[in-house]
């Protein structure tokens, strides 16, 4: 049960709405990493390894700032962090550890005093760092002396090794810790150090872009070509250079940067944190927003990130694209920068290469403005990093498909103006103005398109170290500021016009008409950075997350009925066919299986991962488990709209009962994934088989799903849109009339769409029949119908049937009427073929079996005798069938037991052919059968054997055209009532099926896996629950083994067929083999047993075979379905052992479920090996009789 | 009441415009409100804000404007912007058959979510790419979307458009924002064809609508007396 409740909890994980706002999952303590990840503005690999309290000193060499204790330089306490590849020290008392709780965790989202979330202290990544000492402190137990490669690029270090001209950054940490701690906080250091050299390359490429290497290299190697600080250097930066201060600005910058590290080796004092409040100067404002945001830590992941996608796309074409071409020209267009060739083909290059990277967001208008605006600052590949971490973390969903990050964040600024400006709230609500409409532009553009940019970049110097709070202080800032004049305004118009003055004024003063000159001097954008960081100080990164968290169900709720409403309204004309409630639920259903899939999935990587990880296997596992934990909700942008065809058969399972799988607990996934034999194997197996279809039942794999799929599928791209599935219902629910219906089925077998279904398609069809209706027929159906003509009465055998079952069994009779029908009243392809000669080696297989038949089966050479007798209406088809019947009973007996196959194989390869039967192959039309109905198919395969024809020659090829497949249909009225009303029924599109129904008749329907058929009567009939299991298992397998041989020389195609089928039959046995336990159950003496009973029972089971034959076979009701329920929640249970790995006792019971399943896994299974394993069954009844 | 003292009353309406993205929603805003056109304009954020008046020869129109994104992913917020509506111009795209399409959707959105009672005109622009623009078929040569040989790059039929347009009961114009053919035409068709009864007066005492008033009835309440007035002035 481990695996089992771990599930569980990672499934609660996933409802629990605080695990909510992409807060990304981590091993142990989920929301931890990510804490971390944004205090430091890390990439989504680091993890917080270790951390120890610990005292930074930066010794006063390094101090050129008149400070407190200059001579003893700077001291900051707090805390050391250690990740895979960063060391991080920051004074926020934050602590990542396990042990920790969530409000010292989330330390760094309360107040911090301009500091940023990462406070005062550095984010060093560790292939920056040269060296590392121990020192011998007499305060401390342990000091670390750490030097970085700040300033020291390799060469420099050559040439001026001497001149000792490179100050060293060297800083001193003492760990406070107990010594224990400390101990292994120095180890993981030293891993990590070793581990990172190998990125020193990187790191040297990355520092190589940012200017303030540029800056603060001596005069005389300067070379030529700095930098790329952006466009600005090219068109000049906005704003006057003299009015900003500019030179200024660089000079404190230089001198910061100089005493305290530049770019990755950056120490964060508090002056930084004021440098960067006054503005940051032109050239390294940039690299500045790169530091802060984290988006450097990218670039430095993968430096060539952005060459290479662009090089990989290369030449490719978007829909992103298109959209970006469009807005290429209308991007900030006022700065001359992008009025030309250069500037707009950066911006192109960054925006496209960010849609192939982030194809779910792709392109978003407003992304236009906001990176043209980066552009103007930074490199092509900063921005791009820069843009990542915008989207990503910065202001998450903002630019994805639905926008719910911007319509979030609009409902958390509404309840911030609401909370602090009550008396403007109220105001704004009386007349009726939406606040969003005014601000959502400033969010969403970042003010770069409300604000002058000299100002806009102002915010952003702010928003890129303190995060999102920034865009809601300032926002609530104007509000304040303007709150008279707002108070004024009544509608819409009024506020806009009132804030549109305010923005174009910003540069004004604040106070004009103040006596004192200073306060004078203060501009109106001054004073709003003011009242945003002093006045609204208040609103912090966790007041946004609480607001955010509160909001958020509430607003995707709204984009979801939005986009349903959008989506339904928007399918086209076919969707009227359905009623708005049909497809409400459809919607609901194609995304909710959508959504499921991706959560499960989501789920078991992150079980692979864990599972990796506890094994200690490697690292990558790690990576895995990053994913958005909420990928797939329509609200949030779903991560995909197309339904492949796995979803799509759990789609259908969902709302037809036939397309709920017969054998719950195997799956074509599960047999295909366990490779190689062992315990381990199947424990794992059986493991993942609980998780692919979730709690739902488990689909069908038909070869009928598969024809609809490609049928729904109209544009052949492997995946259905909601279009698709709609449009596909459509044309079977919404045409009630019975020739659609007709004529739509007659279309899907019609693979080439000439209008002519031919032999196996025929077969095709009457195994889709078949399928569909193996759980009863619903819709109304005339139950007191009498057979038409073509129905016997002899199979409805009177009195011991219930009516349900009556109405399933002349089903039956009706598929099989279907066959015989179609083949007698087939169009030949080429008539002159049919008297030709047969290639000998075909011949001989034909006329083996054909021999086989007309020995076995007196009435089938005496239907070879008169085929006329099949003749609809005939009168003396009645009383064939009659005696048809007799001897359906007869030939039921040794059903699914080894032994008649084989005497039936024996006297295959012994005997003669009469020349007469030469052109007679009925084994053609029952090898391509895949029924999950050996009964129902035996019956078929025995009428088409009766039915001795030249059309059952694979050798004169046949086809039936839409008029003759509708009068076929026509002819009987069980199928007229099926095209009309029950198939059209089976889609319960509003309801879906009932779980619990489902179950039931699922487990009933296990047998048919199982044991084929058939064998699903004769244990329905005469077995308990227990016994009947081992006795299906053993038909199935049995029969097939035995027929082996026949099979080899039976199908058109027979080679391949038979090594299909002997490759399931192999496998099945050893699935058995596997599955039975050591000791407990030797499968042979399993198999032999189970033979035994078979024989024992067969000669009491044949009349009571006789009765219950044809029934619906679901055990609606019948002692065989709650026998068939037992085995089935065995199966389970056995599965759940496993899975527990318990040493599964192999009491009765379990072994039998292990039995079954094994010989599930024979007969059922992908598409066309289910059906071969079927064919061999039958072939072997076939014989019998 | 007030309109007795002033010759030409003066109501200010609420419209909105939709459609999909560069089927020149913002250039026909810009050549009614400026009589201006430019090839290159920043795309909307969210909406655009603009007003106009529109001079009917008894009274006076002011359009209060809002001029939506057309991207697809940001039609999840025009609900915001075509709340209160009284009047929507959905735009298309002559020359662009999927561009109707999304104009019918964005029909039937508002009709079934907008207030009841607005004023829909569907507006086939570009009108200057194709050979029958009135007269301006010369001026478009250079047209940005490649025009056919033929110089008509019309994909979208007047006849089909119309026929759309009636049966859904909509105004129906093809205009040129980049010519200005038709241009005012259809505003002034808006203008025209908002029900008196759901006229407000442009901003005064007494105007906002007081508190949520968000249904036709409301307003027709408050407004009720100025509106009757109004009616005789309308019937240009």
């Amino acid at each position: 049960m481990l695996n089992l409740s771990s599930f569980v909890q990672k499934a609660q994980q996933l409802l629990d709405p605080t695990q909510g706002l992409n807060l990304t999952d981590s091993d142990k303590n989920p929301s931890k990493a990510s804490l971390f990840q944004s205090q430091f503005r890390l990439p989504d690999s680091q993890h917080p390894l270790y951390e120890i309290t610990a005292e930074l000193t930066i010794p006063p060499s390094n101090v050129t700032q008149g400070g407190k204790d200059q001579d003893r330089g700077f001291h900051y306490a707090g805390k050391l962090h250690l990740s895979e590849a960063y060391l991080c020290f920051s004074t926020t008392p934050s602590s990542f550890l396990q042990s920790a709780s969530t409000s010292t965790s989330s330390a760094f989202t309360g107040q911090t005093h301009g500091g940023g979330p990462s406070g005062n202290g550095f984010t060093f990544p560790l292939s920056s760092i040269r060296r590392v000492e121990r020192l011998h402190s007499q305060n401390f137990q342990f000091a670390l002396a750490i030097t970085t490669w700040n300033g020291i690029s390799q060469d420099a270090l050559k040439d001026n090794k001497d001149k000792k001209e490179v100050r060293e950054q060297r800083i001193t940490i003492q760990l406070a810790g107990t010594r224990v701690a400390c101990e292994r906080f120095c180890d993981g250091l030293k891993k990590g150090l070793r581990a990172a050299v190998g990125n020193v390359g990187k790191l040297k490429k990355v520092i190589g872009e940012c200017y303030s290497e540029y800056l603060l290299r001596p005069e005389e190697q300067k070379s030529a070509n700095p930098p790329d600080a952006g466009l600005g250097m090219i068109f000049r930066y906005p704003g006057d250079p003299k009015k900003l201060r500019d030179r200024a600005k660089m000079r404190l910058w230089a001198e910061y940067l100089r005493d305290n590290g530049r770019n990755v080796t950056l120490i964060r004092q508090p002056t930084f944190h004021k440098l960067i409040r006054v503005g940051l100067p032109n050239r390294l404002r940039g690299e500045i927003w790169e530091l802060t945001s984290g988006s450097v830590y990218l670039r430095l992941e993968n430096p060539t990130l952005y060459a290479d996608t662009l090089a990989k796309h290369s030449g490719k074409e978007s829909l992103a694209i298109d959209e970006i071409e469009k807005d290429l020209n209308r991007s900030l267009p006022e700065y001359p920068g992008f009025q030309s060739e250069e500037g707009i083909g950066r911006l192109r290059r960054v925006l496209t290469a960010y849609s192939w990277v982030n194809a779910d967001v792709g392109y978003c208008q407003a992304m236009n403005i906001v990176v043209a605006a980066l552009l103007i600052y930074m490199s092509e590949a900063q921005a791009f990093f820069l843009l990542s971490t915008l989207c990503d973390r910065l202001v998450p969903g903002y630019y994805s498909t639905t926008m719910y990050g911007t319509l979030l964040d609009q409902k958390v600024f509404e309840s911030l103006v609401e909370r602090t400006m009550p008396i403007l709230w109220e105001h704004l609500v009386k007349c009726d103005v939406q606040l969003s409409v005014v601000s959502l532009p400033w969010f969403l553009s970042l003010y770069i398109n409300s604000m002058p940019l000299v100002f806009a970049f102002r915010v952003l110097d702010v928003f890129f170290v303190e995060g999102p709070k920034v865009l809601f202080q300032v926002g609530l800032a104007i509000l304040r500021i303007n709150g008279e004049e707002l108070l004024d305004a009544s509608d819409d118009g009024a506020f806009i016009s009132v804030l549109k003055n305010y923005f174009a004024r910003l540069d004004e003063s604040a106070h004009p008409k103040s006596e004192n000159p200073k306060l004078r001097a203060v501009t109106r954008f001054q004073e709003l950075m003011v009242v945003a960081f002093k006045e609204f100080s208040g609103i912090t990164h966790s007041t946004i997350t609480e607001l955010r968290l509160k909001n958020k169900d509430a607003v995707l709720n709204n984009i979801e009925s939005f986009a349903k409403r959008t989506a339904i309204r928007n399918l086209g004309p076919e969707s009227k066919l359905l009623s708005t409630d049909e497809l409400g639920a459809v919607y609901d259903r194609f995304y909710g299986v959508l959504y499921e899939r991706q959560q499960r999935d989501l789920i078991i990587k992150q079980e692979e991962a864990r599972r990796a990880k506890n094994n200690r296997i490697s690292r990558i596992g790690q990576m895995v488990d990053e994913g958005n934990v909420e990928k797939g909700r329509v609200g949030l942008g779903p991560s995909t709209s197309l339904m492949d065809y796995d979803a799509f058969r759990e789609f259908l399972a969902g709302i037809a009962k036939w397309a709920v799988s017969d054998s719950p607990t195997q799956s074509r996934r599960d047999t295909g994934s366990s490779n190689g034999g062992g315990f381990y194997n199947s424990f794992r197996k059986n493991e993942s088989s609980m998780s692919p279809w979730g709690n739902g039942p488990e689909p069908a794999d038909h070869e009928f799903l598969q024809r609809l799929f490609r049928k729904w599928d109209f544009d052949s791209s492997s995946a259905l849109t909601l279009q698709n599935v709609v449009t596909g219902l459509a044309r079977i629910k919404g045409k009630r009339g019975i020739m659609g219906t007709i004529n739509y089925f007659f279309e899907l077998h019609d693979d080439d769409g000439d209008g002519k279904v031919d032999r196996e398609g025929i077969l095709r069809m009457s195994e889709a029949l078949l399928f569909l209706s193996r759980r009863g027929l619903e819709g109304t159906l005339d139950r007191a119908t009498a057979p038409n003509g073509m129905m016997t009465e002899g199979m409805v055998t009177p009195g011991n049937e219930v009516p349900d079952q009556s109405v399933n069994e002349r089903f039956l009779g009706s598929v099989s009427a279907f066959i015989r029908r179609c083949f007698e009243y087939a169009d030949p392809d080429h008539p002159n073929n049919q008297n030709s000669q047969q290639p000998a080696q075909q011949q001989t297989t034909s006329r083996q079996e054909e021999n086989l038949i007309s020995i076995d089966d007196d009435d089938a050479a005496q239907g070879l005798a008169d085929p006329d007798a099949f003749a609809i209406g005939d009168d003396d088809d009645d009383d064939f069938d009659e005696e048809n019947d007799d001897d359906l009973l007869a030939m039921d007996s040794p059903t699914g037991s080894p032994r008649p196959a084989k005497r039936s194989e024996d006297t295959a390869t012994s005997s003669l052919q009469p020349p007469s039967s030469l052109h007679l192959d009925p084994s053609t039309a029952p090898s391509s059968i895949s029924n999950n109905d050996e009964d129902r198919r035996r019956r078929v395969s025995r009428q088409q054997s009766e039915k001795a024809n030249i059309a059952l020659d694979p050798n004169n090829p046949l086809h039936i055209t839409l008029p003759t497949f509708r009068m076929v249909v026509l002819a009987d009225e069980l199928l007229e009532q099926f095209f009309e009303s029950s198939f059209p029924c089976s889609f319960h599109l509003v309801e879906g099926i009932n779980m619990s129904s489902g179950n039931s008749s699922n487990a009933g329907s296990s047998s048919y896996g199982v044991g084929g058929l058939g064998s699903t009567f004769s244990h329905m009939g005469f077995f308990g629950g227990g016994v009947g299991g081992a006795n299906s298992q053993q038909g199935g397998a049995g029969a097939g083994r035995g027929l082996r041989g026949v099979l080899d020389n039976i199908v058109t195609d027979g080679m391949r067929v038979a090594a299909e089928v002997r490759r399931r039959m192999e496998e099945a046995q050893r699935e058995l083999e596997k599955n039975a336990l050591p000791g407990q159950h030797k499968p042979g003496g399993a198999n032999r047993g189970g033979g035994d009973d078979d024989d024992d029972d067969e000669d009491d089971g044949v009349p009571v075979e006789g009765l219950s034959l044809g029934g619906n076979g679901n055990g609606s009701g019948g002692a065989g379905g709650s026998a068939a329920g037992m085995r089935s929640g065995g199966v389970r249970s056995s599965d759940r052992d496993l899975l527990t790995g318990a040493d599964a006792e192999a009491s009765d019971p379990t072994a039998e479920a292990q039995l079954q399943q094994g010989s599930g896994s024979g007969s059922l299974g992908g598409g066309g090996e289910a059906h071969i394993g079927g064919t061999a069954k039958v072939v072997g009844v076939e014989f019998d009789g | 009441m007030a309109d007795t003292n002033a010759p030409k009353p003066s109501s200010s309406v609420k419209l909105v415009l939709l459609g999909e993205a560069a089927v020149g929603k913002s250039s026909l805003v810009l050549r009614f409100v400026n009589n201006d056109f430019q090839e290159n304009k920043e795309p909307t954020i969210g909406a655009a804000f603009l007003t106009q008046k529109c001079n009917l020869p008894t009274r006076t129109i002011k359009f209060e404007i809002w001029d939506t994104a057309g991207q697809e992913r940001f039609a999840s917020l025009a609900p915001m912007y075509y709340r209160n509506a009284q009047a929507a111009l959905v735009v298309y795209d002559l020359t662009k058959p999927t561009s109707l399409i999304k104009a019918k959707h964005w029909v039937a959105e508002l009709q079934r979510q907008a207030s009841p009672g607005i004023v829909i005109a569907l507006v086939g622009n570009k009108l200057d790419l194709t050979s029958d623009s009135a007269g301006s078929a010369e001026v478009s040569g250079g047209g940005d979307d490649n025009a056919e040989d033929s110089g008509d790059a019309r994909k979208i039929s007047t006849d089909e458009a119309k026929a759309y347009a009636e049966e859904e009961g909509l105004l129906f114009f093809e205009t040129s924002a980049k010519t200005g053919h038709n241009v005012t035409e259809v505003f002034t068709a808006i203008a025209n064809a908002i029900p008196e009864t759901s006229l407000k007066s442009a901003r005064g005492p007494g105007a906002s609508h007081a508190g949520v008033s968000r249904t036709e009835e409301q307003r027709v309440n408050l407004n009720g007396p100025r509106d009757l007035d109004a009616k005789e002035g309308c019937a240009c």
